[in-house]
This record gives C-alpha cells, sequence and structure tokens, in this order.
C-alpha cells in the first residue's frame, strides 16, 4: 500500500534534501542519482504489484474515499510512473555531464526532484483537485527550470510558457469548480458514480469540454499547442528532454483517464470532438516540424504531432484503440527524450542546433549516428523498432473502427515524420561540417571524460527502443490489461471506493 | 535445420563483416560470404521436399494477443525468389570485395548488404502480412543505408532519400492495404488469406485494397508514375545496383503481386490497373533508356522497363502470362545483374561510365566486351539466350488478350514497339562502348580487371547461354514449380523450347531487331529531336516538390504560430469557447430550482464594487500604480465576502495574501515605468473586448446554472468529523492539514518551488534605482525614516507573538501555519524597509532556501511518520493532555505538519521579497552574497 505513495514522496524528500544541500554540488548530484534510481526501483515494484492485485489503493490520513484524498494506482498509472522513473534516471546521469555550476547553484537537482514529485503525484492522484495541485507543482517547477538560465531566448518562451499554461489552469480550475457543484464530490472514482446517476443535461458535456481544453493545452493538443514550440527549445538539453518525454504525456494521462472513468457517457459527442482534435493535431505538428531547421525545433513540433496519435487512441475508444494509446505513449516517451538527448550531444561536439551549423558526425561518430537512427527510425515507426507497433496498432484500430479519414491522417503523418527525421539525418549526420563551425571537439583525439554520462543513458533508451521492437509482447500484454482496465471503470470505482459499483452512491 | 535459419542466418551474419575487418580485405569477403552460405546450403537441401509439392510452413508466437507471429513459409515463389537472393547475393559479395576501394569502410558495406538480403529473403519467406510489411520497411531502410553509401556525394544522399521517401509512402499504403486484408479475412496469416480470394474480390472494400497494396508493389517495382526514384538510386556503388535494383529489391513489388495473384488478380480492376501501368511503364522505359548517355543510367531505365514487362504480364490475368512473368522475372535478374556488373567494371577500369567518351573498349578489355555483348544480346532478346525465350512468350500472350475490346490490337503493336527500343538501346550499350571508335579522354586507362572480378560476371552469362538453349533442363522444373505457386493450382501447358515453327511471335521478334538496329543507325537524328525537349530531372522536380511543401507548411504554420503571445492567448481562448459553445446551445433550461438565498444591502454594494474594481482594473491598466490599487479593491471584497460567507479562515488568508502580493508589485513597480504605453489599435480591442465578452458570458451563465441547482456534497461529513476525527474544531484548518493534507503539502511544495524560481530571477539582476519617481520628482533623502524604524521595531515581537498565536490556535479557531507565516512574513519584510537590508543581514542571519527545505522536509516526514504506526501516509494523531498552570491543552501530529507550512511560507516568502528588496540597495549585491 505505502508503495502507491513512494514515487512521490521519494522526489519530494530528495528535493528538500538536496535543497538543504544548497552548496554541496557533490551532495546534489549524489542524491540526484541515489534519489532518481529509488524511485525506478519502487515504481517496479509498484508495476509489478498492480500487475499483481489491479489496483492499489491508499487513503491519506486514512480518511476513506470519497472523503479525504486517495491514491489509486492502476496500470496505467503504474506504467507512467515507471516511465518517470527510466527517464528521470537517465535525465539524472546525463545531467552529470551537461550541468553547469550556475545551474547547480540555483537549485536544478532540487527543482527537478519536486517536478518528477508532480508528475508522479499526477499520475498517481484519485483526486481531481489534487491533481490540480500537481499540476501545479508540475507548472511552477517546470517554469523555474526554464528560467534557471536566465537566457533571454528562455525567459522569452519561458513568459509564454507559464502564460499559457496558467490559462489552462484557471479553465482546469473552474471545470473542477463546475463539477464540484454538478456532483458535490471530487474524488474521481466517486465523481463517475454520481455522474451516472445525474441526470445529463448539456451541462455535463459543457464541463467535458473544459476539461479537454485544460488538458488539452497541457498535452499540447491543436489548437492549443503553441507554449510548447516556443518553449521546449530554450532550456538545457536534459531539461528538454525531460520536459519533451513527461510533460505533455501528463496532459495526455489525464485525458485518458478522465475521459474514460468521468466522461464516458456521451462518446458520439466528446470522443468524436478528441478525434478530430487527434487528426489536427497529427497534422498541424508534422507540418510544423516541415518547416523548421533547428534540431530541437524539429523534435519539438514532432511532440505535438505525436499527441495526435496517443490520443486518436483514446477517441477511437474500443479496446484495440486503447491498447494503442497506451503503448503509443510507453514507446514515445522513451524515444523522445532519446532524441533530445542525441541533439543534446550533437550540441556538445558542435556547439549548435542549427542544423545548418551541424554536419559530419556519421563519419566522426558512426556509433551516435547509430543511436540517433534508432529513435529516429522508431519515431517514424518503422520495424523493427518500438514506433513500429506503436503506430501499427493505432491505424489497425483506426481500420477496424473505420475511421478512414483519421487513419489517412495517421498514416500520412507517418510519411512526413520518416521525411523530418531524415531531414536531420541528412544535415547534421551526412552532410560534411559546414565551414566556419569549429571541428575541435568533434575531431579532437583528445577524450571527452564527461561523454560517457551522456551516452549511457542514449544506448539504454536505445536499447528499450529495440527491444521493445523486437519482443513487444510484455509491453502489449501490459497495455491490453491496462486497456481493460480503462474500458471497464467498475475495477477502479471498487477498488476507490470499497464497494460495488451499484451500491457506491449513497 | 529449421526454415527460420535461412533469414536467421544473414541477420546474424550481419555482424560478421563488422567484426573480421581486421583480418584484411579478402577474408573480410570470404567470412561474409559464409552465412548466405550456408543458408542457400539449407535452401537447396528443403527444395525437394517442395519440388514434391509441400509447402514447408514454421511459425512462432511473436505477439499472439496482436495476432502477430513469426511465420516462415516456403512454396515455389518463395524458393525461387530465395535462390536468386542468395545466388546473387553471393556472387555480388566476390564482385564487392574487387569493387570497393580501400577507403570505402568494406566492413559497413557488407554489413548494409547483409542486412538487406536478411529482409529480402525475409519478405519472399513470410507467411503472415504483417511480417512480410516488416521486412518489407527494413529493405527500404537498408537500400536507403545503401544507396548513401558514399555519402560525401550530394547525389547519394538526394537518391537514397528520394527511394526511402517514395518507397516509404508506398510502404504505408501496403500497410493500410494489408490491414483491410486482415480485417476482410479476420487472420493475417498468409495461407488463410490464400484461401479467401473469392471473399476478398467480392467485398466492397476490393477496389480499396487492390489500390493500396499496388501502390506499395509499383512504387517499390518503380512503375511510372513512381518510376523516377531507380535512376537516382543509380548514385550507389555498382554492386547495391546490380544486387537491389536489377535482380531484387525491385522485384519485391513484382514478388507482392504474384504474391497476392490468387487472391487479387482475375478481375477487370486489376487489368486495368496492372497491366496499363506495366504498359505504360515498359515503353517509357525502353524509350528513354535509349537516351542516357550514363552507362548506368541506361541500366536503368532499361530495368524499369522490364520491370514494366512483367508488370503488363502479370496484369493480363491469363494462366501462360503468368508463367511468362515469372520466366521473365529469372532472365532478367540474371542478365540485368551481369550488364551491371559489366558495367562497374567498366566505370572501375576506366573511370567514367559517359558513353560519350568510352568507345571502343573492346581491344583494351576484350573478355569483359564478350561478356557485357552476350548479356546485352540476352537483354535485347536474341535468340539462343534466355532473353529470347521469355520475351517470344510475351510476345505470344499480348496478342492473345481481348480485354480490350477492338482496341486489344494495340497491346502487340506497342509491345513490338518497346522491343525496338530494347534492342536499340542494347545496341548502343555494346556499340558505343565497345566499338564506334576510340575512347574520349578517359581519366584511367582501360584494362581488364582482377581476374576473380570477371567471375560473377562469367556465372552469370554462362547461366544466360544455357537457360537459353537449354531451358527445360535448366530451369523447368523451377519455372513450373514457381508458377504453380502463384497461380495457386493447375499449371497450363506451354512448351520452353527454342523453335516453335514460323509463327506471329517470331516474326515480332524480327521486327523488333530490324526496327531497334534502324533506330541505332539513325540515333543521332533521334537525339537531336529529343534535344529539343527540356530534359526533366526527376531529382530536381522533387526537390522542388518537397522545397513547395515545406514552403507551405512555413506559411500555414506561420499563420498559427508566428511568436506573438496575445495570439496565442487569442487562439486559445477561441478554441475554447467555440468548443464550449457546442454543448452550451444545447442546454436549453440554465434556471435551475434552487431558490435563491434573499439580496440584502451589504451583499449587493460588495458585488457592485467588487465589478466596479474589476473594470476598473481593466480600464486604467495603462496606470500602473493605479490599476493597482483598483485591484487590492478587488482583493480586499474577495476576503470580505469570505468572512460574509462564513469563512474566517479564508477571509484572513486571503488577506495576508493580498498584502504581500501588494508589497511584492509595488516593489517590481518601483523598477518599471509607472505607466504602460497604448499598445492595442481599435479593431484589436474590438476584438479582444468581444472575445472576453464572450468567455465570460459563458462561464457566468454556467455558473449560473450551477448555483441555481441543488448541491449534494461531501461537506457534511467534514463538519462531522472535524471535531472526532482530526481534534480540530476549524473545519477548514482540519481540511487543510488533515482531510486534504495532500493537497497542502502540494501547495507548500509549489510556493517553495515558486520561491526558487524567482530567486534565481532576481539574483542577478543588476538595475539602477530609478532617480525619480512617475512624476519625475525626486525621492526623499530619508530613505529610512526614524519614526517608522522605531515604530516597526518595537512591532516586531508583537508581531511574531500575533503569529504564534494565530499558528497555535489554528486547529480550532481561524489561523494556521499558512496565515501565520505570511504574517511572520510581512513582520520582517517591514523591517526591510525601515532598515534596510544591510542592517537587517547583520542581525537575522537566515538562509531562506534551508528553510523552504526544513519546512518541507518536516510536512513531508510528519506525513511519512504514520507509515511507522502502519497507517497510510499523513494519517493524524492528536490527544489531550494537562499540565500544571496551563490546563487542559490538545497536541496533535498535524501541527508538526503545519509548522513545515509555515517555515516554507516564510521561507518562500522571504527568499522572494528580501532579494527583490536588495535591488534596492545602493549597492547592488555581488552574486556570492546571495544567501
Amino acid at each position: 500500500m505505502t508503495l502507491v505513495a513512494l514515487p512521490i514522496f521519494i522526489p519530494l524528500l530528495c528535493g528538500a534534501l538536496s535543497l538543504l544541500a544548497w552548496r554541496s554540488s557533490l551532495v546534489q548530484r549524489l542524491i540526484g542519482l541515489v534519489g532518481t534510481l529509488a524511485l525506478l526501483v519502487v515504481s517496479v515494484m509498484l508495476l509489478l504489484a498492480v500487475r499483481e492485485e489491479g489496483h492499489i489503493v491508499m487513503h491519506m490520513g486514512s480518511w476513506q474515499a470519497p472523503f479525504g484524498i486517495t491514491l489509486v494506482a492502476d496500470l496505467l498509472s503504474a506504467i507512467m510512473v515507471l516511465l518517470t522513473g527510466m527517464m528521470a534516471v537517465a535525465v539524472a546521469i546525463y545531467s552529470l555531464a551537461t550541468t553547469s555550476e550556475s545551474y547547480e547553484r540555483f537549485g536544478y537537482f532540487p527543482l527537478l526532484h519536486l517536478l518528477l514529485a508532480g508528475v508522479a503525484g499526477s499520475f498517481l492522484t484519485g483526486d481531481i483537485f489534487n491533481l490540480y495541485v500537481w499540476f501545479e507543482v508540475m507548472l511552477v517547477a517546470s517554469f523555474a527550470l526554464l528560467i534557471l538560465g536566465g537566457e533571454r531566448s528562455q525567459m522569452e518562451g519561458a513568459i509564454k510558457y507559464v502564460t499559457l499554461n496558467l490559462l489552462s489552469s484557471a479553465i482546469f480550475l473552474s471545470a473542477i469548480g463546475l463539477l464540484y457543484g454538478l456532483v458535490g464530490t471530487l474524488n474521481m472514482a466517486d465523481i463517475a458514480v454520481k455522474l451516472a446517476q445525474a441526470e445529463h443535461t448539456g451541462m455535463v458535456d459543457v464541463i467535458a469540454v473544459m476539461f479537454m481544453v485544460a488538458f488539452g493545452i497541457k498535452a499540447g493538443a491543436f489548437p492549443l499547442f503553441f507554449w510548447l514550440p516556443a518553449s521546449y527549445h530554450t532550456p538545457p538539453v536534459a531539461v528538454s528532454a525531460l520536459f519533451a518525454g513527461l510533460l505533455t504525456k501528463v496532459g495526455v494521462y489525464a485525458l485518458f483517464r478522465v475521459f474514460t472513468l468521468i466522461f464516458n457517457h456521451t462518446p458520439e459527442f466528446t470522443h468524436q470532438l478528441l478525434l478530430w482534435g487527434a487528426a489536427f493535431t497529427m497534422l498541424t505538428g508534422v507540418l510544423g516540424a516541415a518547416a523548421q531547421f533547428e534540431f530541437r525545433r524539429i523534435l519539438s513540433f514532432h511532440i505535438i504531432s505525436q499527441i495526435g496519435y496517443m490520443l486518436m487512441g483514446l477517441a477511437l475508444f474500443t479496446p484495440l484503440a486503447l491498447i494503442g494509446g497506451v503503448f503509443y505513449i510507453t514507446h514515445h516517451i522513451i524515444v523522445k527524450t532519446n532524441l533530445f538527448l542525441v541533439s543534446g550531444v550533437a550540441h556538445r561536439l558542435l556547439g549548435s542546433y542549427d542544423l545548418k551549423k551541424l554536419g559530419g558526425l556519421y563519419k566522426e561518430r558512426p556509433f551516435l549516428a547509430i543511436l540517433f537512427l534508432i529513435p529516429a527510425l522508431s519515431l517514424a515507426g518503422l520495424p523493427p523498432l518500438s514506433g513500429f507497433f506503436a503506430k501499427f496498432i493505432i491505424i489497425r484500430a483506426g481500420i477496424e473502427a473505420e475511421a478512414w479519414v483519421v487513419t489517412g491522417v495517421a498514416l500520412l503523418v507517418g510519411l512526413l515524420t520518416l521525411y523530418s527525421m531524415i531531414k536531420i539525418w541528412a544535415e547534421a549526420f551526412w552532410k560534411a561540417v559546414p565551414e566556419g563551425v569549429s571541428t575541435e571537439r568533434l575531431t579532437g583525439r583528445e577524450k571527452d571524460p564527461q561523454l560517457v554520462w551522456m551516452y549511457l543513458p542514449i544506448v539504454l533508451l536505445a536499447a528499450c527502443t529495440l527491444l521493445i521492437g523486437l519482443y513487444g509482447q510484455p509491453v502489449y500484454e501490459l497495455a491490453e490489461a491496462s486497456a481493460a482496465q480503462l474500458m471497464n471503470p467498475s475495477g477502479y470505482i471498487e477498488a476507490v471506493l470499497g464497494t460495488s459499483v451499484s451500491g457506491g452512491a449513497e | 535445420m529449421g526454415l527460420f535459419w535461412i533469414p536467421l542466418l544473414p541477420l546474424l551474419g550481419t555482424v560478421v563483416p563488422l567484426l573480421s575487418s581486421r583480418f584484411g580485405r579478402s577474408f573480410l569477403a570470404l567470412f561474409t560470404a559464409i552465412p548466405p552460405l550456408l543458408a542457400l546450403l539449407l535452401l537447396l537441401q528443403l527444395a525437394p521436399s517442395v519440388f514434391n509439392g509441400e509447402v514447408i510452413y514454421q511459425s512462432f508466437d511473436w505477439i499472439p494477443l496482436a495476432g502477430l507471429s513469426l511465420t516462415f513459409r516456403l512454396d515455389g515463389l518463395a524458393l525461387l525468389f530465395a535462390l536468386l537472393i542468395l545466388g546473387i547475393g553471393l556472387l555480388v559479395i566476390l564482385y564487392a570485395r574487387y569493387y570497393l576501394s580501400a577507403k570505402d569502410n568494406m566492413g559497413l558495406f557488407y554489413a548494409y548488404l547483409i542486412l538487406f538480403m536478411t529482409a529480402m529473403l525475409g519478405i519472399v519467406l513470410s507467411g503472415n502480412l504483417i511480417q512480410l510489411w516488416l521486412f518489407w520497411e527494413l529493405t527500404s531502410i537498408s537500400s536507403f543505408l545503401l544507396i548513401s553509401f558514399w555519402s560525401h556525394k550530394s547525389e547519394a544522399r538526394k537518391g537514397a532519400r528520394m527511394a526511402l521517401t517514395i518507397t516509404g509512402a508506398g510502404g504505408l499504403a501496403l500497410l493500410a492495404g494489408l490491414l483491410l486484408v486482415g480485417k476482410i479475412v479476420g487472420s493475417f496469416d498468409l495461407s488463410v488469406v490464400l484461401a479467401s480470394g473469392d471473399l476478398l474480390r467480392q467485398h466492397a472494400a476490393y477496389p480499396v485494397v487492390l489500390v493500396l497494396v499496388l501502390l506499395g508493389a509499383f512504387t517499390k517495382s518503380a512503375q511510372f508514375p513512381f518510376h523516377f526514384w531507380l535512376p537516382h538510386a543509380m548514385a550507389a556503388p555498382t554492386p547495391v545496383s546490380a544486387y537491389l535494383h536489377s535482380a531484387t529489391m525491385v522485384k519485391a513489388g513484382i514478388f507482392l503481386m504474384a504474391r497476392f495473384y490468387p487472391v487479387l488478380a482475375g478481375t477487370e480492376l486489376w487489368f486495368l490497373i496492372v497491366s496499363m501501368t506495366g504498359l505504360i511503364t515498359l515503353l517509357l522505359g525502353a524509350y528513354v533508356a535509349l537516351f542516357k548517355h550514363d552507362l548506368k543510367g541506361l541500366l536503368a531505365y532499361s530495368t524499369i522497363s522490364h520491370l514494366g514487362l512483367i508488370t503488363l504480364l502479370l496484369g493480363m490475368n491469363t494462366q501462360l502470362s503468368t508463367v511468362a512473368a515469372v520466366f521473365h522475372i529469372i532472365n532478367h535478374a540474371i542478365f540485368k545483374a551481369s550488364l551491371f556488373m559489366a558495367a562497374g567494371i567498366i566505370d572501375h577500369e576506366s573511370g567514367t561510365r559517359d558513353m560519350r567518351r568510352l568507345n571502343g573498349l573492346w581491344k583494351y578489355m576484350p573478355h569483359t566486351a564478350t561478356l557485357a555483348m552476350v548479356a546485352a544480346a540476352s537483354m535485347a532478346g536474341v535468340p539462343l539466350l534466355n532473353g529470347f525465350l521469355s520475351k517470344e512468350m510475351f510476345f505470344a500472350e499480348t496478342l492473345d488478350q481481348v480485354t480490350l475490346g477492338s482496341l486489344s490490337w494495340m497491346v502487340p503493336v506497342l509491345a513490338t514497339l518497346g522491343a525496338v527500343f530494347s534492342v536499340a538501346y542494347s545496341a548502343r550499350f555494346i556499340h558505343d562502348v565497345f566499338f564506334n571508335g576510340e575512347p574520349v579522354d578517359l581519366p584511367k586507362t582501360p584494362h581488364e580487371p582482377p581476374r576473380y572480378m570477371k567471375v560473377p560476371v562469367e556465372i552469370l552469362v554462362a547461366l544466360c547461354l544455357l537457360l537459353g538453349i537449354f531451358p527445360g533442363v535448366i530451369v523447368g522444373p523451377l519455372l513450373a514449380l514457381a508458377s504453380t505457386s502463384v497461380l495457386g493450382g493447375e499449371l497450363p501447358y506451354y512448351s520452353l523450347s527454342i523453335w516453335h515453327g514460323f509463327n506471329l511471335p517470331l516474326l515480332m521478334s524480327f521486327l523488333a531487331m530490324l526496327g531497334g538496329l534502324i533506330i541505332y543507325h539513325n540515333r543521332r537524328h533521334l537525339f537531336r529531336f529529343q534535344s529539343q525537349f527540356p530534359e526533366p530531372d526527376a531529382k530536381l522536380i522533387f526537390e522542388w516538390l518537397v522545397q513547395r511543401l515545406v514552403r507551405l507548411c512555413s506559411a500555414i504554420i506561420d499563420k498559427l504560430e508566428n511568436g506573438s503571445l496575445q495570439r496565442y492567448v487569442f487562439l486559445l481562448l477561441l478554441a475554447a469557447l467555440v468548443l464550449m459553445a457546442g454543448p452550451m446551445i444545447d442546454l436549453n433550461a440554465t434556471l435551475g430550482h434552487q431558490s435563491s438565498m434573499p439580496v440584502d444591502t451589504v451583499s449587493l454594494i460588495g458585488a457592485l464594487l467588487l465589478a466596479a474594481g474589476a473594470i476598473a482594473t481593466v480600464i486604467l491598466n495603462r496606470r500602473r500604480l493605479v490599476s493597482l490599487l483598483t485591484l487590492s479593491v478587488v482583493g480586499l471584497i474577495v476576503s470580505l465576502a469570505f468572512a460574509r460567507f462564513s469563512a474566517p479562515d479564508l477571509a484572513l488568508t486571503q488577506l495576508s495574501v493580498e498584502v504581500v502580493t501588494m508589497i511584492l508589485l509595488l516593489l517590481a513597480l518601483f523598477f518599471l515605468p509607472q505607466s504602460t504605453p497604448k499598445e492595442s489599435n481599435p479593431r484589436r480591442l474590438v476584438r479582444d473586448l468581444s472575445l472576453a465578452g464572450l468567455i465570460g458570458g459563458v462561464i457566468g451563465t454556467i455558473n449560473y446554472a450551477m448555483i441555481t441547482r441543488p448541491l449534494d456534497s461531501i461537506s457534511g461529513f467534514f463538519l462531522e468529523n472535524s471535531k472526532t476525527g482530526g481534534g480540530g474544531t476549524n473545519v477548514v484548518n482540519v481540511i487543510l492539514v488533515d482531510f486534504r493534507g495532500m493537497d497542502t503539502f502540494g501547495e507548500v511544495a509549489v510556493l517553495g518551488i515558486a520561491a526558487l524560481g524567482i530567486f534565481k530571477l532576481i539574483v542577478h539582476m543588476r538595475l539602477y534605482m530609478p532617480s525619480t519617481d512617475g512624476n519625475g520628482l525626486p525621492w526623499s533623502p530619508d530613505r529610512h525614516p526614524m519614526m517608522l524604524a522605531i515604530v516597526s521595531q518595537s512591532l516586531l515581537p508583537l508581531a511574531l507573538l500575533v503569529s504564534v498565536y494565530i499558528f497555535l490556535r489554528g486547529h480550532n479557531q481561524p489561523g494556521g501555519g499558512f496565515i501565520a507565516g505570511l504574517i511572520t512574513s510581512v513582520a520582517i519584510i517591514q523591517q526591510y524597509i525601515a532598515h534596510g537590508v544591510d542592517w537587517i543581514k547583520e542581525r537575522l542571519r537566515i538562509n531562506y532556501q534551508w528553510m523552504v527545505a526544513s519546512g518541507l522536509l518536516i510536512a513531508g516526514l510528519t506525513g511519512i511518520g504514520s507509515w511507522f504506526f502502519g497507517r497510510p501516509f499523513l494519517t493524524s494523531w492528536f490527544d489531550y493532555f494537562s499540565l500544571p498552570w496551563v490546563g487542559k491543552f490538545e497536541l496533535a501530529s498535524a501541527m508538526v505538519f503545519d509548522l513545515g507550512v509555515y517555515l516554507t511560507v516564510v521561507g518562500a516568502t522571504l527568499l522572494i521579497l528580501a532579494n527583490l528588496g536588495k535591488l534596492t540597495t545602493s549597492h547592488s549585491p555581488a552574486a556570492k552574497e546571495n544567501n
């Protein structure tokens, strides 16, 4: 039972401890490694336990749901937490090489931990207002991380980031208020029960749409994504990588949670709306990427287009589609984080993220080239990599559901994604190093001892991508079980409220 | 040994060349060849049972839940292709050993090549549609790597990109097609699918399936209008062209059509699409090939033309034409691979592939020339060579088909025309290169290549001859076997003999020979005629198209995402409004049936003031100080409203937050201009005003609808259980620290993080103190007035006492850690204001970061403490004690939690305010004094 709270409290306490060790870089780094590793271990244990028991519930302060705050881990939560742990470790290791002294002095590691706490909290809470709180933790921590460098571009990006996200918070909070006004409770399972009994006026749809907008902003869905490409390319790459992997997925997770558990009564309206959103999100993201010429900007736009695939999984709302959605999230987090990490190595070697100023990496660093190709081709959905299955399941679900338009878009976007990845490949890897770019670090035979800390997480994540691609059965199994839980929320409700669904209402 | 070893051996073999680079190039090639050789032997060992009519089948679970299995299936068609892939692959390995120079990374090249071989074997041996697609894409990737092997060449990079884009697009269409097939048939298993021909052909979605699958096949096999990538793929090293672009990869599309022939062919639609595409490709390829000066360019277009021929044969829907197609697959693979290899030798030994400079090579390399000439003659369809036989069958079939009705006569005529050009370009290949005068300005003096470089060509050319002379013996059984599996059953009667007597096909062959030689003889006129047309460069067109697409994307994205935050907010709110308006319109009964509270004067005045304050803030927003004051009116009314509706805790909190915020904003305003310039134009103003009004209207309407309905909520539980379960009579505080302590914990963390972020923002800032205020008046010289200093100093203990009191009574009366923390902060800030930063720094040595951290730790550990008692996080404990003089009092774990809250609030607030205040000191603080 304690397991479900640990993924929140380990990073929170690590954050506080790390803050106490404000002046010691060594201690901060140590806590960074140990803390994230502990998070990973705990999240693995949590997933195993959840697989065993179905749901793990903890009523905070011993107040039975729906009165206190309940932490709930179902499979989706546990998978997300595990991914959080994996990315945390990857980024913590990577940060050893890339974090400058000034960042450490201003709380890079504490903020990292607190951000992770926010992310884990969002995945594990079973209370809609508590979800808001964790969103705030995440938002403020990510904002602080964005501005930590104090550069002009970072400020500009961060201001857009925080303004638009605060709008999301405001809408989210209003929606919570209205929902409470409707059902008089905040526990999500309880809301689901009460809402099922409430009369179905358009009111529920209005509130559902408000949640959709609030989470859609977080997820970076069309047309609410503007904050993302404005800010993600500005902070240090380890931060970008973590944001890219996890933050938007929290929004996606929230959509998955809310639109399977709570607002599942009028899918012909809500999920249809999501489906259109998914199609446009895929398309705008990938078109945006085609227009970019900066490594991380391209990747940022691809986050958006990939979010579209996940939303498509949710919007189709069939068991297969949800499997695809969960699979896609899993694959995407690993791959996208890794691509950002690779971009950081390119930056370290050549001093730029601008594709026009990159080149020669294939010739000089063939190993890095392979490490790029694995996640890049996976992102484009090519076999035998994780992205293939993700895309395959989603597209199959689209065809089975006879949603031709969105399936066609999904296929087309796959092609354009491939085009984008090849563009990066051609510019950064194939092309000779452009004139005027210093190749000292690229060709210098002196070893950069820190580079190993950058390579290590990249290799590990690439191995995951490959492994899922070659043997996707375990992930598929998990995704299937998770989709089954999502399609039939009564298990979740019973686990939280401790009663059968019919008797759960007072 | 199992069938799966045939693709598995080469797959494992991909690492062999990477590991054996150090043994020298010959051993590298030798080691590389071992796994494919073993696979070939294995295949030959399995062949007899296939010839006995067996279909060898082997299946492993892969992702059974998703209906995916690894299934390998060896029938006649697969056997034929696997033999070609492995046989020619081995020859190419040998050839590449001599072709690649010492500069090239041979190990990598072989690794890519073997990877490609694996992929091809995977396609032809797949017994599962999805697995087939998987290997299909793998051929695209490995061919991308192979084409771009010389990545320093721009044309290699562009060629590779183009090939990948086109075949990748086709691949996606194919995936959709295969998924549709799976949906219709209900299985991805090839055997099941092959048995469901009628089901598929009669299904309403058949045309869609057909088009999607054919898109995959046509892009891969370079059929018109997707043919243009193939000539540009010639930038690849020649062994790659010999392997991929003659014998194997481009045949994958053909293979696909043959594979699905039993289920998709036989309809009018199939005939129309497939045969017409084939015919156009055949003619176009043959015609263009004649004009290519590049040796490999000529061969590339000739390949396109021959692929078109095979497609046309498959499209004709007759059994004999299918046999002819299979036959031509074999023949073309053999003669075209040898021609590419010969072209590679010529390029390698003379330094150019330009036929305008390559003349008279016969004198320099007679051996190679002989081989090339035999192969080219086979390509032209000269009797006694294998090309002749399948071409005869082709001619015979064109005469037999009637589907085009009265226009059917055109097919044989056009086929003959294609053959004419085919003879002409073959003649050009022979005559231009080996005769036709002396070489012009060659980079190298040409000579015969190394002995073993010619061996693969010799083997292939020997096959051309053997097949041409003894077709029945050499290829008869294999052809029959492969054709049987394409046709899916009975085999028609056909004869493989060289001589069928004087008949129409022979006449067509004769005409083609004659016409071809005439055209070649008069080529100069034709070249001149052709030179009047601009030569379209597919690469340029492709790049242009891509650029157009990118520009279009930029235009769309710039419309949406132009960097303006105002635009983003506008779009975002507009989207929210549009989305919400839909269901709002459906909501017709706004007013619920809850009776409303009576309106009293106080509430009314408050509401009016609130509205007035908000509106004034908006209107006066350009005069910052004034709008700040009106804003504080809003905050004040809100806290009064809390007090009015029995929430004194919230009122207190709101009030103290209001105070701290005002100080913060005033400090910030000190450095900022006192008024904002006008930034909006009238049109924008109207737009924004309407949007804001609409959003407000929508939210207001929902709120109204909400509050006029009865509410049945969980709040009653809190009222009942606050004292008994939480040990406090102040329900709000018990909610904060107990019922929903987790929220508080999170929010406190938010405050701490925010403080860290703001601290970072301001600590390095170097701002000059404005010399005057907004109206140009100088500041008072007395920065720390005596009166203020003394009064605030004496107020400090009192203020701290109040905050302790507020803290302690929090559990039962309005108060608590949050409010107490704010009061303490205000008290200390007051000292900063009164005495200045330096004065405080000497007296108050507190590290605020440390304070935030310890606050968080205390709160967190208190919560975790309950774990040691086996209870969930934050489970509170309380009890009542009594002491002499003090009397009965209560201790609760929640108070320790509240202490953590208190410390964090004080630390965070002061971290922000004190550092912001520091900016006002005359000497800017150095970075290292930041604590």
